[in-house]
């Protein structure tokens, strides 16, 4: 019996306003070459200084997963010659990284945690982009100099399933904190994938092949059980010595394997030594102080949801999947309605409607808005049906939910006198049921509401109805 | 290190910068000049030096995150590269 062993590294582009070490706009989708410098194209003479927010962030996230934080730490050098770093080096830290020793936790879908050490993040500089044509290639280096947060995970990981567990928490943790947009399509998450297989009970660790730049969590899954099978057919063939090399791979998504990129360099090719053009980095206190009170974390908020508002083990986790989620559920309850209804009319009704690609960030319906929708029902305003009704409307005309009720006409009689005199009516033209029912024909009970609610063209409160009449026919 | 015709072959190689043929033994000199000046180093003690040894003691300045992009100088830079294509800098096919 073989065991996996997994550890993961992810690169995070951090979300500043302006590259690592000089002042360009950090940008996507702009025309290319239009954001560089001569910093980031590392003429000569020019020099790097440090972005005062990609430190911070950094900070905040050594906090958000229990790390340490290095308050002096420095940059180190490493040489690479390839045409998407003009400098022919990235800027990175290799000896003392801003944040060492953390860890987080990952919740399995049946119950049960296990914990998974971060074994450093460190700030660095990215690539440029390179694009292949037939007999040359194009260059574009807006993104070179972006700043990176490479979170590197210790090789906790036994599973396929304990990997994108681990990835998806991490995810939702640097969104939560804001550090990052976290998109994997657009190269902000990347994830870079180390495997390696040995015998259950066995304490080393045995070669670790990388798997590189796989964009959805699908396709990590697949390609981590695709390797550990390649590996174990190796094994068990006898030519595990041969045939599994350290290395990087490639996922081939149409091919369903992975395929060999290049062997992996020694790192004494990269010529690693202390950056000279940058002083040791030193946290400054009130930085310091400022960026580990950080916003609230995916497992509290679901701690949260949990005790002030009452919801299930499970819905909090799906509430707290996605941070737009959380937080548009947090707006409504801020209407102060019942979770149980806020969970219904977001899942189901509103995101039931979302529909040619929108989501709950571009929803024509606010949270605010449907928070009151279903305040409105609670306080017999309107019934559930009639709710529908004005969601259906808003979601393509907006205006004031209140508006939109009195707009439509949906408006519930709860006028008590209204009421009363709509039954007394009904009871004093139906005398022979009324003795009926007083004589033990309960089921008339029906046809007295519907009689009722009849009268009212429908518009009476159905629980108001009820009640009245139950305390007027067991009078 | 000698610094010859080939070595600044394989510099030339490695810059993608072309230096004529009138300029080549001016700049083997130069370069000559500079990696002995260089080598004067390797007369120093730095056995006891730590590794992140500086002049000063002072911590890397912080810069403020705030975008700045003067556009002047990033199309002057591409109007002066050995190659473009659309506002790409075009490089020699990069094999895998």
């Amino acid at each position: 019996m073989f065991e996996t062993v997994i550890g993961l590294e992810v690169h995070v582009q951090l979300n500043t306003k302006t590259k690592l070490f000089c002042s360009c706009p950090t940008s996507f989708n702009h025309k290319q070459n239009t954001n560089t410098c001569p910093t980031c194209l590392a003429l000569p003479g020019a020099l790097p200084v440090l972005n005062k927010e990609a430190l911070k962030k950094s900070i905040m996230f050594g906090t958000a997963v229990g790390a340490t934080v290095n308050k002096t730490s420095f940059f180190d050098r490493k040489s690479y010659f390839y045409p998407d770093s003009p400098s022919a080096y990235q800027i990175t830290q290799l000896y003392t990284p801003i944040v060492e020793h953390g860890y987080l936790e990952i919740d399995f879908e049946g119950g049960g945690k296990k914990t998974i050490g971060i074994n450093r993040a460190h700030i660095e500089a990215d690539a440029g982009k390179n694009m292949h044509e037939s007999d040359y290639s194009k260059v574009d280096l807006n993104r070179a100099g972006t700043p990176l947060l490479e979170i590197v995970s210790e090789p906790d990981m036994r599973s396929a399933e304990e990997a994108i567990l681990y990835l998806k928490k991490l995810h939702s943790i640097v969104k939560y904190i804001d550090i990052s947009d976290a998109n994997m399509q657009e190269g902000s998450f990347r994830v870079d994938v180390n495997v390696s297989i040995r015998p259950k009970g066995d304490e080393k660790l045995y070669t670790r092949v990388e798997i590189k730049n796989i964009n959805s969590f699908r396709f990590i899954q697949r390609a981590i059980e695709l390797e550990v099978a390649r590996q174990t057919e190796a094994w068990e063939d006898g030519v595990y010595e041969s045939e599994i090399v350290q290395e990087t791979r490639l996922f081939d998504q149409e091919k369903q394997e992975t395929k060999s990129m290049r062997t992996k360099e020694e790192a004494a090719d990269y010529r690693y030594f202390p950056e000279p053009d940058l002083l040791k980095v030193v946290v400054p206190e009130d930085m310091y102080k400022e960026a580990i009170v950080i916003p609230e974390l995916p497992d509290e908020k679901k701690q949260r949801f949990m005790d002030e508002f009452g919801v299930s083990q499970y819905n909090a986790s799906v509430l707290t999947s996605s941070l737009e989620m959380a937080q548009f559920f947090d707006i409504m309850m801020q209407e102060g309605i019942s979770s149980k209804n806020a969970v219904t009319w977001l899942s189901v009704e509103l995101q039931g409607r979302l529909k040619n690609g929108m989501t709950l960030t571009s929803s024509p319906v606010s949270a605010k808005q449907l928070g009151l929708l279903v305040k409105r029902i609670e306080d017999r305003t309107i019934s559930g049906k009639a709710a529908k009704e004005v969601l259906d409307f808003l979601m393509t005309d907006n205006m004031d939910v209140d508006v939109a009720i009195d707009k439509l006409g949906l408006k519930q009689v709860s006028d008590l006198g209204a009421i009363e005199k709509i039954i007394d009516d009904v009871l004093s033209s139906n005398p022979d049921k009324v003795n009926e029912y007083k004589s033990g024909k309960d089921k008339l009970f029906g046809f007295f509401v519907g009689q009722a609610m009849k009268a009212s063209k429908g518009s009476a409160n159905p629980q108001t109805v009820n009640e009245m009449l139950k305390g007027k026919l067991n009078s | 290190m000698q610094v010859n015709e080939q070595l600044l072959t394989h510099l030339e190689n490695l810059s993608y910068l072309k230096v004529s043929e009138d300029k080549r033994q001016e700049i083997i000199n130069q370069l000559s000049q500079i990696v002995s000046f260089v080598d004067n180093l390797s007369q120093l003690d730095t056995n006891s030096i730590d590794e992140t040894f500086t002049m000063t003691n002072q911590a890397t300045y912080l810069r403020e995150d705030e975008p700045m992009c003067d556009s002047d100088i990033n199309t002057n830079i591409i109007k002066h590269a050995p190659r473009t294509e659309n506002n790409f800098f075009i490089v020699p096919k990069i094999i895998e």
